[in-house]
């Protein structure tokens, strides 16, 4: 060692113990390349550490890796000087020293030279974004697209020095973008950004980061691939007819570590990214996701063995009563990915074996898919091929005996988590890191432990197969309980009634004539009896009628909007004029001729020659040989009741379009289409708050004209309170026996199942009422139908209203167009 | 479908060859006994799931002519039991077909009963008890039913006919039989039999349309028939495209919702890959 290097080491142990050891540590990599090349790089190394600190403890950290990487010193001992330039770099410095080696041996020289030119250049400008700069990890950084797909991916970011938007922000959304469509995609997502960025601060953030609605359209217009949001109903329904399950579809992550979306759910809900790469690779998500589902990857009772396995106590459920997985991977510490993967690897040969009894071809499917990809590079390669291999052996029934018995219908997802654990004690799969894990799954797989799961219960049948949980009383379904009306807005200003059970002890119950309690002095247009009408109830569980306990009033809606009722009839003119068209192609039959009439226009031959022949044979036949055109009387009146409760105020479907916006399309295209059929018909809406207060609205009773008043109040309607059905259904039953038709058909459009305030939870109760009030209806002679906008209507709707009186329509737009002609069908006339 | 030998005797058809039909349960049973006492029976079931064969093939096993009736909204009561006509300077009087299945020992099958005008119900109810009398109005005689004469009506409790349910006063007069979908061993079976299909595409075929009727409420007035599954098997057999040959027999008569045809197309595509 020359004197020089040895004063240079001394000086630095003098100034700092840590600095001279480190230094001394580090020496040995670089003594091999001369004496004179050793004092150059101490030199280096003090003039950094005297700088900063941490930028020096980085420098000698890293030397061994980086002289082995670059073969030497240079260049990046040069590159190293540029941390000395300004204060405060040495977040930067350390990123640098940390990758360096890597990009070199990744990248190149050419490679490493650009990497480290593209952010030394902001060191001068913003000395947090060449932070941010070097501290992306550098095989996202470069991604597929290798070194001019860095300079392209940096080239649009020189634009927004200006705006003074930090590297870091644009370089995260960057990457997603570039991952999701590309790097002309980039240029023009940045190019917008800039403009929006123009217009205001937060906004412009918002769009880099990906967080507003308005990056995520612009997205959507340009990304290339396939967009699952927009075929929701197509997939629910692929999962319905697979699984017997209807979870709900909600919006996911834009997009997943290294941009790649992915499917995901928390066992009650799937989330839906905005775009997988195409649409076999979002079927497969779908059909695996649903098999995670199906078969007990989220069973309650799985998990809590899982928990027993690593002889832990299942943690407590968070707020939300959800499962979080951390615990049974704490053990294993910075390789918990590591295990993460294999438990993955086994647990999804478990399910797709499973899927593939149901499935035939399914593994098929995914190995094509797997195989059309080109493998990812490093460590998530291996588990990328060590998964396809996986499939491959399990179709050819080539598997490990352990793993094998995954594959068999008992199998559940203790012993895939137990396989799993043997694995891992002697694997060869190498580490991985977070930033690579995504691309270690093949297509339509993903991390099975994403997320914080609502624990389902346990499918009843022992022989697994998808759709089992359509037994009654077996489903594997979670009941997403109606969350409970908010008191807050809508309510009902003639109610202020505290709250009261329905057990049937103490308060009012049982001791004659309830009256309403609070009602006073604000009855406006409160109409029947005082307290209301009353009605009896049907309670279950003791099987017997509470007579008297619902109490029914009237009250005419307040709110009213006449413009809005325009604004409708206007948007929705084309739908309206042909439903009106064909209802009038239909005309000639409803004008059909009625035979055997006294008097008519035309004879009916059929009858005239009966008339010769019985008169012939000597009998005296009536004369009634003519036949009429008019109008047939069908004799129909029908009254509408629909649910008015606060969760018509929700959105459904597509974000943005409440429940309540397309009720008062179909009311209204339903109360035109009527007028132009010319049955007699009703409009009602309504709403409970507690068993004495059960508000039906009238909108247009049977006498009432369908004028500009009804439009404005259905322009008007609104939600608010609960949902009490079955006294709904008893007073528009009594409302309907008045009313001229002969065949009375009551139409209930709801959006969930019966609840009230006061059902204690119970969600059987009110079902019951309402499936006896449903039975009493039909024994005076109106028939119930129930139209449902609730996608879980199949589960109780047979039990309420008998199996065919009823139709889901989890569709919500199509309510506008359907309504009318759902009642056309029912009346016997189509459409 | 084999072509099933009949013969008109006083226009009444008997059957010769046994008609395909495949048990479920013990309808066969139920049946007879109903035979055995002379009650009237009322098969329910969704479209295509067997009643009409199910009694095709009872008919023929009771060596009994089977006269069938389609019911329409304006089949009067005439139309069933008869009229007069003139021939030359005579008039005649012209059985209808429940007449002539009284007289001469027929089993009368009344297809979809909902269908037809009230009046007409009105006037089976004597044929239906003890009594087993058809009233002829016109010609001011009563017929009493011939010992082979049985009454068969069929009823679809679909949707579209929530306004037209028979009256429980009608209903509680008859045997009733449930029918739907038979078991997937059963329904392969007799895909294979009726459309001469090879047993493993039958198989598919019937798993596919398993996973399909899981569609019910979603927009769907009638999930995918037996019948379907047979006229699918059939094209199949014909050397249609296997896929080509389920959406033109059991998609598009089914729905003409896009996203619905979309799913049901990918659940049969499933088990039918198209070739490339």
């Amino acid at each position: 060692m020359s004197a020089a290097t040895e004063d240079i080491l001394e000086h630095l142990a003098a100034i700092s113990f840590v600095a001279g050891r480190d230094a001394r540590a580090a020496l040995p990599a670089v003594a091999s390349l001369g004496a004179a090349a050793a004092v150059r790089y101490l030199e280096t190394g003090r003039d950094l550490f005297f700088y900063d600190r941490e930028a020096g403890k980085g420098f000698f950290h890293a030397t061994a890796d980086l002289v082995k990487a670059f073969g030497g010193l240079d260049p990046w001992l040069e590159q190293a000087r540029v941390f000395l330039t300004q204060r405060g770099t040495f977040r930067a410095a350390v990123g640098f020293f940390e990758q360096a080696g890597a990009v070199r041996r990744g990248w190149g020289v050419e490679g490493e030279a650009l990497w480290f030119a593209l952010g030394a250049a902001w060191i001068d400008r913003h000395v947090d974004s060449a932070a941010s700069y070097f501290r992306v990890p550098t095989a996202v950084l470069f991604g597929d697209a290798g070194i001019e797909g860095l300079r392209a991916l940096l080239a649009p970011a020189d634009a927004l020095v200006r705006s003074r938007l930090g590297l870091g922000t644009y370089l995260e959304g960057a990457i997603k973008v570039r991952a999701i469509c590309g790097l002309d995609g980039v240029a023009e997502w940045t190019q917008r950004g800039v403009d929006v960025l123009a217009a205001g601060r937060a906004r412009g953030e918002a769009w880099f980061r990906l967080e507003s609605d308005e990056a995520r359209g612009f997205l959507l217009e340009v990304v290339p691939g396939f967009h699952p949001g927009i075929h929701k109903r197509f997939f629910g329904l692929l999962l319905q007819a697979w699984t017997g399950l209807q979870p709900p579809l909600e919006e996911g992550d834009w997009s997943q570590e290294g941009g790649r979306g992915f499917l995901e759910t928390d066992g009650r809900s799937l989330f839906v990214p905005a775009v997988m790469p195409d649409r076999e690779e979002a079927l497969l998500a779908f059909y695996h996701t649903g098999a995670h589902l199906a078969f007990d990857s989220y069973e309650q009772g799985a998990i809590r063995l899982l928990f027993a396995e690593i002889g832990m106590e299942h943690p407590p459920l968070d707020a939300e009563q959800r499962i979080t997985w951390r615990p049974l991977f704490a053990r294993f510490g910075e390789d918990l990915i590591r295990f993460q993967l294999i438990f993955d690897l086994c647990e999804d040969l478990r399910v797709d074996a499973a899927l593939e009894r149901e499935m035939p071809g399914y593994l098929a499917r995914v190995l094509r898919a797997s195989r059309q990809r080109t493998p990812p590079e490093g460590a998530a390669g291996y588990y990328y091929r060590r998964a396809m291999t996986m499939l491959e052996d399990g179709m050819a029934g080539r598997l490990p005996e352990d793993l094998a018995a995954l594959t068999t219908a008992p199998a559940g997802i203790v012993d895939a988590f137990r396989a799993a654990l043997t694995w891992y004690a002697t694997t060869d799969l190498p580490p991985v890191s977070l930033s690579e894990r995504a691309r270690a799954y093949l297509p339509g797989h993903s991390p099975n432990a994403a997320r914080p799961v609502y624990p389902r219960r346990k499918r009843a049948s022992d022989t697994p197969e998808m759709d089992s949980g359509d037994a009654p009383g077996s489903t594997g379904r979670e009941e997403k309980l109606r969350e409970a009306p908010q008191r807050a807005e809508g309510n009902d200003p003639d109610t202020d009634i505290p709250p009261e059970n329905i057990q049937g002890a103490g308060g009012r119950v049982g001791v004659g004539m309830p009256v309403a309690a609070k009602v006073t002095g604000r009855r406006r247009g409160v109409e029947g009896p005082p307290g209301g009408w009353p009605y009896r109830e049907w309670d279950y569980r003791h099987q017997r009628y509470k007579e008297n306990w619902a109490r029914v009033h009237e009250r005419p809606l307040r709110e009213h909007d006449a413009a809005r009722a325009t604004t409708i009839a206007v948007a929705y003119d084309g739908t309206l004029r042909r439903l009106k068209r064909a209802l009038q192609a239909q005309k000639p039959t409803r004008m059909s001729p009625r035979r055997r009439q006294y008097e008519g226009e035309a004879p009916d031959l059929e009858a005239v020659v009966q008339f010769v022949v019985e008169r012939r044979a000597g009998r005296s036949p009536k004369a009634d040989i003519y036949r009429q055109r008019r109008p047939q009387h069908r004799d129909t009146s029908v009254l509408l009741l629909a649910d008015l409760s606060t969760s018509i105020m929700a959105e459904a479907g597509d974000s943005g379009v409440r429940v309540v916006d397309r009720l008062r399309v179909a009311m209204l295209l339903f109360g035109e289409a009527l007028g132009e059929v010319g049955d007699a018909f009703a409009l009602y809406g309504f709403a409970s708050k507690y068993h004495d207060e059960v508000v039906l609205y009238p909108i247009k009773r049977f006498a009432d004209k369908f004028d500009a008043r009804v439009r404005a109040l259905l322009g008007g309607l609104s939600g608010r309170l609960a949902t009490r059905m079955g006294a709904a259904i008893r007073h528009s039953t009594w409302r309907l026996s008045e009313s001229p038709g002969q065949r009375r058909l009551l139409l209930i459009l709801s959006d969930g199942r019966p609840a009230d305030y006061d059902d204690g939870g119970d969600v059987r109760y009110l079902q019951e009422d309402t499936r006896m009030a449903v039975k009493e209806a039909q024994d005076l002679g109106v028939h119930a139908f129930c139209v449902s906008l609730d996608p879980r209507g199949g589960e109780y709707l047979p039990r309420v209203f008998g199996p065919g009186h009823y139709l889901v329509l989890p569709h919500l737009d199509s309510l506008p167009a359907r309504l009318p002609e759902i009642y056309l069908r029912l009346r016997g006339h189509s459409v | 479908m084999s072509e099933m030998k009949m013969a008109e005797s006083n226009g009444l058809r008997l059957l010769f060859e046994e008609p395909f039909y495949q048990p479920v349960a013990n309808e066969v049973g139920v049946f007879m006994a109903a035979w055995s006492r002379r009650l009237p029976v009322m098969l329910k079931g969704p479209t295509g799931c067997g009643k009409t064969r199910f009694l095709e093939h009872m008919a023929w096993r009771l060596k009994r002519p089977l006269v069938t009736v389609a019911c329409h909204e304006d089949l009067t009561s005439s139309d069933l039991v008869g009229r007069f006509l003139i021939e030359g300077d005579e008039t005649v009087w012209q059985d209808g077909p429940l007449t002539k299945a009284v007289r001469e020992g027929a089993i009368c099958y009344l297809d979809e009963i909902v269908e037809a005008r009230t009046d007409t119900t009105v006037i089976i109810h004597p044929l239906t008890d003890h009594r087993r009398h058809l009233p002829i109005e016109k010609l001011g005689v009563e017929i009493t039913a011939h010992p082979g004469f049985m009454l068969v009506i069929s009823y679809n409790p679909g949707y579209q006919t929530v306004l037209k349910d028979l009256k429980p006063s009608t209903k509680q007069r008859f045997v009733g039989m449930n029918f739907s979908y038979p078991s997937a061993d059963v329904e392969t079976r007799i895909v294979v039999k009726e459309a001469g299909l090879d047993e493993k595409r039958a198989q598919a075929l019937v798993v596919a349309a398993g996973k399909a009727r899981n569609l019910k409420d979603q927009g769907l007035q009638e999930v995918t028939s037996t019948r379907a599954l047979i006229y699918a098997g059939s094209l199949m057999a014909a050397g249609l495209d296997a896929l080509e040959a389920c959406t033109a027999a059991i998609i598009h008569p089914q729905t003409d919702d896009p996203e619905l045809t979309e799913a049901l197309l990918e659940i049969f595509r499933t088990f039918f890959p198209e070739q490339p």
